[in-house]
């Protein structure tokens, strides 16, 4: 019996503890007052949007607006309910990276919230339809262009190659193969990047008189390996790159020679498992496969400065932060989202704000 | 507890099933502790509550106490069909992937006529009923092949259901490459089919009840029947306290998990109808990790991985404790990374509680 007790204390202990840890988390990060804007992130774990937090984050904390961010987590069914319960909360402007891209009935029962709140709501970064944005007034979407992503991407790799073709070249057979790793099936700003930067690259060898550029797997009919979960992850392109290095290689005249993916994650991950291989180390005395990403984020710079990336296509996360930004103060205003702001591009027939993109290939190097 | 003892056919069983359970009878001190152990969870909750809405007043608001509902009757099914595998002692890691699959095949079947995207152009309106009976057997149809593989293979249920995910996923994958699709999430439900899920009959003080949350208390019902009131039910308690004892007494084991899985498999199908309809959002990633929810909503509310222990209204509490957590979290504007450390210890705070009822009554 004693030893019962024992044990009792035991367990109430450590109940006891864990609830003590519990509640003094609750208590101290439950200071931010009520907040009136609330930003809903798409995942925390996407290494862009994170730099467009943070600096969002920077900025209405600057301006004085009292916000909480949220943490989708890759799926809809867990923003939308955020969405639910901040609006009855109270909240007084929404900020939305939209979970499913391509779905109008996702968007628009965001907007139905927020119109029946009578609150606005500012679309970012994951593009919404302007059917959407158009059904409601107060409603604006912030973003790039997807497709210029893409154009940009592919004229970068396009003005690399035919620069350096013997180099790449690495059999000297004539023609570069490459292999292509596209973050996620029916995601626009995917498709755009995975089609285009093909499309426009081989553009620009026509016009230098090289051979278009030629997938390093004949059997592959796609022209991509594509990152099954969906996650435009590090991990699936470093998965595809260690098992394509095992067949393809420099001894066997058949090494894939260039290395185009969708975001710079994927970038890291094949770049990663090249290194392994001994290629892309950094040393002039190795190998080195040019390897191009989208998103420029700060893993992809120091690359890039090490030389074992050859370039990628920055999103300006400052330029999106600010624009954000200025588009809240004025919702909570009461004035029109994008009021005041000519300097950017806005879409003629709705109210989508473009930041332009930027081809980076190294400090003081972009364009 | 000792109400299930009745429960099952003869006399052998109806030991082993008491012995399991532990000697409730011998330790039923009537003491003021054994009240606070046993009801631990819902003082916490109650305690929980009065905490947040002294913190901020909304939180108890009519529209806030709607949000809370809706929001569990939407996860209540989900629950309900995976508490049935877990009182066999088993889980069920397929059940996000048959919510996703059965909410895309019943968004595409239920697109509005003359949608610029329609996944199948051809095809006319088609009755809500008819879609959602089947789904119901697609997802009977995975239940089964799960309960039928665990049964028959004697494999256990986290094998099985690793495997069957996987195959529901890449199912799903291919079905989203039908018609005209080409692998783009699936929009532009038809309105006959979303107000029948989120439009409402009723309102109260001004806001509005979406329709599904009287569908899942109509389901609750179904479920506290079969569980407590059917021969199948108890045989699924005396299954899962101890399959050889069952099997000794006259129950068909085998038919019996086949059958529990098909019940959860139809649940999940429910959740994806639902789902589909009240999210919108219709795609390969849709129902991804909801089992995990799921799953720990039963065994917050009690319903043990020891098996043959479990009741309906603990998977409601479970299902509505992990809700309140997450409007509250938001209510108290938690930083979001806390929020999963915060989520993981209640977890662990509430089955720990729980576990302790019955390693005081062992």
């Amino acid at each position: 019996m004693k030893k019962l007790k024992f044990k009792r204390s035991i367990m109430i202990f450590t109940v006891a503890a864990l609830l003590f840890v519990s509640l003094s988390v609750f208590i101290g990060c439950g200071n931010k007052d009520m907040a009136d804007v609330h930003v809903f992130y798409y995942t925390y774990s996407d290494t862009y949007i994170s730099t467009v937090r943070s600096a969002l984050d920077a900025r209405l904390d600057a301006a004085g607006v009292s916000y909480q961010d949220h943490d989708g987590n890759n799926s809809q069914t867990t923003q939308t309910e955020q969405i639910q319960t901040a609006i009855t909360k109270g909240a007084k402007l929404i900020v939305v990276n939209i979970v499913t891209t391509g779905s109008d009935d996702a968007a628009g029962g965001i907007v139905a919230l927020a119109k029946e709140a009578d609150i606005p709501v500012i679309f970012f970064n994951r593009e919404v339809s302007d059917s959407v944005v158009n059904s409601y007034d107060k409603c604006a979407f912030i973003g790039t262009d997807a497709a210029e992503a893409g154009y940009l991407q592919g004229d970068m790799i396009g003005d690399y190659v035919a620069a350096n073709y013997n180099t790449i070249d690495l059999n000297g057979d004539g023609v570069i193969s490459y292999v292509l790793f596209m973050g996620e099936k029916g995601n626009n700003e995917a498709i755009y990047r995975t089609e285009y930067s093909v499309e426009n690259a081989n553009k620009k060898l026509a016009a230098a008189g090289k051979k278009p550029l030629k997938f390093y797997d004949a059997a592959n009919k796609d022209g991509y390996l594509l990152d099954r979960e969906g996650k435009w992850s590090a991990q699936a392109a470093n998965d595809y790159m260690t098992t394509i290095l095992a067949s393809y290689n420099v001894a066997n005249k058949n090494m894939v020679e260039l290395i185009i993916c969708n975001n710079d994650g994927m970038a890291e991950g094949a770049i990663s498992a090249l290194s392994s291989a001994g290629y892309n180390t950094g040393s002039e005395s190795d190998t080195t496969i040019p390897v191009f990403g989208v998103d420029a984020t700060s893993a992809a710079r120091e690359l890039i400065a090490d030389g074992k990336m050859a370039g990628t296509i920055m999103q300006d996360h400052e330029g999106m932060a600010k624009a954000i930004g200025e588009a809240v103060e004025n919702g909570l205003a009461g004035d029109s989202l994008f009021d005041g702001m000519d300097e950017y591009t806005i879409d003629d027939d709705s109210a989508k704000l473009r930041i332009s993109y930027a081809v980076y290939l190294g400090e003081g190097e972009e364009e | 507890m000792s109400d299930k003892n009745k429960s099952v056919k003869s006399g052998a069983t109806e030991g082993v099933a008491a012995a399991t359970r532990g000697g409730a009878v011998i330790e039923k001190k009537s003491s003021v502790k054994e009240f606070f152990i046993n009801n631990s969870l819902y003082i916490l909750l109650i305690l929980a509550i009065i905490g947040i809405e002294i913190y901020d007043p909304r939180f108890l608001s009519l529209s806030s106490i709607i949000n809370i509902i809706s929001l569990s009757a939407a996860n209540l099914p989900i629950a309900l069909g995976i508490a049935g595998c877990i009182i066999l002692t088993g889980t069920d890691l397929s059940a996000g992937r048959i919510v996703g699959l059965t909410a895309c095949v019943a968004a595409s079947l239920l697109q509005m006529s003359g949608y610029a995207g329609k996944m199948f152009p051809a095809l006319g309106e088609i009755p809500v009923w008819i879609v959602f009976l089947a789904i119901v057997a697609i997802g009977a149809l995975v239940g089964f092949i799960n309960g039928f593989c665990t049964a028959k293979f004697k494999l256990h249920p986290f094998i099985v259901t690793l495997a069957t995910q996987l195959v529901t996923y890449g199912v799903l994958l291919m079905y989203l490459m039908q018609g005209t699709n080409n692998g783009q999430s699936i929009s532009g439900l038809d309105s006959r089919y979303t107000n029948f899920i989120t439009g409402s009959m009723f309102k109260i003080g001004g806001a509005a009840i979406p329709n599904y949350i009287f569908y899942v208390i109509g389901i609750v019902a179904l479920m506290w029947f079969i569980w407590n009131k059917t021969a199948f039910g108890k045989n699924m308690f005396a299954v899962g306290s101890n399959p050889e004892a069952a099997n000794v007494s006259g129950v068909n084991v085998t038919r019996t998990i086949i059958l529990v899985f098909v019940l959860a498999g139809v649940m999940y199908a429910v959740t994806g109808f639902i789902e589909a309809a009240r999210i919108g959002s219709n795609s390969a990633s849709t129902g991804l990790n909801y089992e995990l929810d799921a799953i720990a909503a039963c065994v917050i509310g009690g319903v043990s991985f020891v098996g043959g222990i479990g009741k309906i209204r603990g998977v409601i509490m479970g299902v509505v404790l992990l809700r309140i957590i997450f409007v509250g979290l938001t209510f108290l504007g938690i930083d979001s990374n806390m929020q999963y450390i915060i989520k993981g210890l209640i977890i662990l705070v509430a089955c720990a509680i729980d576990m302790r009822k019955y390693l005081v009554r062992k």
